[in-house]
């Protein structure tokens, strides 16, 4: 908000108060002035208050707990602990399960992002046309959004049995047999990453499909004008002025990904044999079905570090020019 | 201070709407069930993970009925999800959120009771034996450090399910009694896009209690030592996974996924002859398969032709009180009272016929339970449960054993991992089950 005082307020009085007691003199006309941008701070530190309060509540004391319960050796969540340092940190920096999960979940985060980019953008370009059929879509699309996590398990869990599932009888028809989708390990990921993508990608497509929107419609037809064809005005003037929304998509789509547990835990809980064992469902397993809450700690710390890294990371490498 | 009217009145208002959100947050972190009975007096709340809607109504008729008595708590019930259980009552004990009643079974129990809310109910179990005899394989899962931790209310086991009509078009003429005649049967009946048999194999309890069930008939279900250290690497326990890996050529490729839901799915549906389940089979028989009662058979766990003795996994569920004060403790203690009472007893079973099973001698005779439809239908294979129950146990309380940390192998599933280290990763079994010896010493050290 800006300083200057508005006609007929208080501060607008005060000031015209101020001239007439003190003339012109510069000093009198700026002090009201000030205090009305202390008060104008106070009010923004008072409004902005309860949230920073509810974010040190909700965010900062867990985070700072978790760290706490990785220098202990707490077993079952809850239960006494007594402060072991970071010998925890040893124990499970030093575990091959840890890594294994992290590279599962590195994997995990590429598969998620490529393939719900790449529908995320197809969608939005089709939505784009003109028409009944994509004017219609744009309603529909957001359906697999809109499905809670537990039902898409189940769909996909029943889409991909051997014995009743669709997809294994249409798999069939064409000479396809015994494809186990989530009992291989070495389609499980690939399936839970497409099921997933699947769950996700109306939300990125709603997005870019909002984006595109705002692309003035003469710099395609100048563009046209030009000679570009469609290749050239997609590279050359979508992508471009995309590149703030993709960033940002990018970044919490990222984030999310990685931190994804439901849906590979009520599908596969992490197997066959480890192979869907992402790094947030290996804490989840320590944490809750092996009880030893302060390794989980420790390696959600762990977790947290190399998020931040990887966060810092896009934002050097990613970060677009306008911003 | 001095602020413009318009702008101190604002001020004002924000300051009050900050107060307000702290004082919520505040009364958030603190509030909870014991408060909220303290402020009505009135309400005893139980969770149990039975989440099926027919088992949630049944017994949501059977707490009408007892709040209809106006009790000095009037008790609510909160479905929970196994899933989640974990995690949530952990989470509810360190908020002192804790619910009056919490539902468990028996290493569901281990890990509760360090969070040190559990109370002990032994004067209660005794006065109820006193009344209506329990059956010593319900309560000695609960027993520990001379007290009783669970009120007992129900048992499960394992049978042997099998559709008559598949296995008599692939002439099998009598239901499997032997490892040897299951293999056979199964690969008989394995054809035409059908498969013998229908087995968990995924990472998960329903496939650690199969296995478990035939590990119990080659004599490998006592698998501690007397000072509670795992010895699962013996030549019993191999010969079991050897066993359970050939039977799985006869299951659906993908069982390497399935959990309690697929078989039956599969069974019922005709696309497999056999499963290996607890009694929650017999109700939706007749609906789901098309097929009339007659063709549902059941049977004991098969076992060894040589050596092998009788066995299947069976445990109570039960009942743990967590209240924060004595007047409630004393209220829940009277709702399970009348819980075991025979005239409401059967009606509490008979939420789920057949997968309940009474552990109580005035229970198995009460009407209320003999007299329903799905028990009269399936009595005999009721019968052939009820006569299974009485060689039963559960791994971690085997021969009156009490494993404090037998939670934290059946958490992380090791029995169903070995099976997927077979028969996905392609190990031979004695390496699996040596790796299973090693992650059960690493789940229970110290």
């Amino acid at each position: 908000m800006s300083s200057a005082s508005v006609p007929g307020t208080e501060g607008d009085l005060r000031t015209r108060r101020g001239r007439r007691a003190k003339g012109s003199d510069d000093v009198a006309v700026q002090r009201p002035a000030r205090r009305q941008d202390r008060g104008e701070k106070v009010l923004g530190i008072v409004l902005v208050a309860p949230l920073v309060l509810l974010m040190v509540l909700v965010i900062g004391f867990p985070l700072l707990n978790t760290v706490i319960l990785s220098l202990q050796d707490q077993e079952v969540v809850g239960t006494p602990s007594s402060f072991v340092g970071i010998d925890t940190y040893r124990e499970v920096l030093g575990d091959s399960a840890l890594w294994q999960a992290m590279r599962r979940s590195v994997v995990w985060l590429l598969g998620n992002l490529v393939v719900q980019t790449v529908l995320a953008f197809a969608t939005a370009l089709l939505l784009t046309r003109v028409g009944r059929w994509s004017r219609a879509a744009r309603t529909w699309v957001l359906l697999p959004w809109v499905i809670p996590t537990v039902a898409v398990a189940v769909i996909w869990q029943w889409l991909t049995n051997s014995s009743y599932g669709i997809v294994a009888k249409i798999l069939g028809l064409v000479g396809v047999d015994g494809v186990q989708f989530f009992a291989d390990p070495q389609w499980a990921m690939p399936t839970l990453i497409v099921m997933n993508s699947w769950h996700w990608f109306p939300l990125g497509a709603v997005i870019v499909y909002g984006a595109m929107q705002t692309i003035p419609e003469e710099v395609y037809e100048a563009a046209k004008v030009d000679g570009a064809n469609a290749w050239h005005r997609f590279w050359r003037i979508t992508m471009p002025l995309l590149q703030p929304v993709l960033f940002a998509l990018g970044l919490v789509g990222t984030l999310w990904s990685f931190n994804i547990v439901d849906s590979i835990y009520l599908v596969t809980r992490g197997g066959p044999a480890g192979a869907t064992t992402t790094a947030p469902v290996l804490i989840y397993d320590t944490a809750f079905k092996a009880f030893r809450a302060s390794e989980a700690a420790a390696m959600s710390v762990a977790a947290i570090v190399l998020l931040g890294v990887l966060a810092w990371l896009y934002i050097r490498l990613a970060k677009p020019e306008e911003i | 201070m001095r602020l413009p009217r318009s702008k101190g009145r604002t001020s004002l208002a924000a300051g009050l709407v900050a107060l307000a959100l702290g004082a919520t947050a505040c009364g958030g972190g603190s509030g909870g069930i014991a408060e909220e009975g303290e402020g009505n007096g009135q309400t005893l709340t139980f969770w149990h993970m039975e989440q099926p809607p027919n088992r949630v109504q049944a017994w949501q008729e059977l707490i009408d009925r007892y709040n209809e008595t106006d009790p000095a708590f009037r008790v609510e019930q909160q479905v929970q999800d196994w899933n989640q259980i974990y995690s949530k009552i952990a989470g509810a004990v360190q908020s002192n959120t804790q619910p009056d009643i919490l539902f468990t079974i028996p290493d569901f129990t281990t890990y509760v009771r360090p969070l040190g809310k559990v109370r002990p109910v032994t004067e209660l179990v005794e006065k109820l034996d006193g009344e209506h005899t329990f059956i010593e394989a319900a309560t000695a899962p609960y027993n520990d450090q001379g007290e009783m931790w669970a009120v007992p209310l129900y048992g499960m086991v394992q049978m042997l399910w099998y559709r008559k009509d598949l296995l008599a078009e692939a002439g099998v003429t009598k239901a499997p009694e032997t490892w040897e005649e299951l293999l056979a049967a199964a690969e008989a009946t394995t054809r035409d896009g059908r498969y013998g048999i229908a087995l968990p194999a995924g990472k998960n309890l329903a496939t650690d209690q199969v296995i478990y069930s035939f590990m119990l008939t080659n004599g490998a279900g006592q698998f501690f030592t007397e000072d509670e250290q795992p010895d699962f690497d013996r030549p019993e326990t191999v010969e079991t996974f050897e066993f359970y890996d050939r039977l799985m050529e006869f299951s659906p490729p993908d069982s390497a996924n399935y959990s309690w839901g697929e078989p039956q799915a599969a069974f019922n549906s005709g696309a497999a002859a056999m499963a290996i389940e607890k009694g929650q089979y017999l109700t939706p028989f007749e609906e789901e398969s098309g097929r009339p009662a007659e063709d549902l058979g059941c049977a004991f766990i098969p076992q060894p032709a040589e050596g092998g003795q009788p066995g299947s996994i069976y445990y109570s569920n039960a009942a743990m009180i967590m209240a924060e004060d004595d007047e409630r403790a004393a209220a829940a203690e009277d709702f399970l009272s009348f819980l075991l009472e025979p005239e409401n007893y059967g009606d509490f079973l008979n939420a789920e016929p057949g997968l309940f099973l009474p552990l109580t001698a005035t229970g198995v005779e009460a009407e209320s339970w003999t007299s329903n439809e799905v028990i009269t239908k399936y009595r005999d294979c009721v019968d052939v449960m009820m006569k299974q129950s009485e060689s039963g146990a559960l791994f971690g309380f085997v021969d009156g054993q009490y494993v404090d940390k037998i939670g934290n192998i059946s958490g992380q599933n090791v029995l169903a991992q070995v099976i997927q280290m077979i028969s996905v990763q392609g190990q031979d079994p004695a390496t699996a089950v040596a790796t299973g010896q090693q992650l059960m010493l690493d789940a229970v050290r110290d």
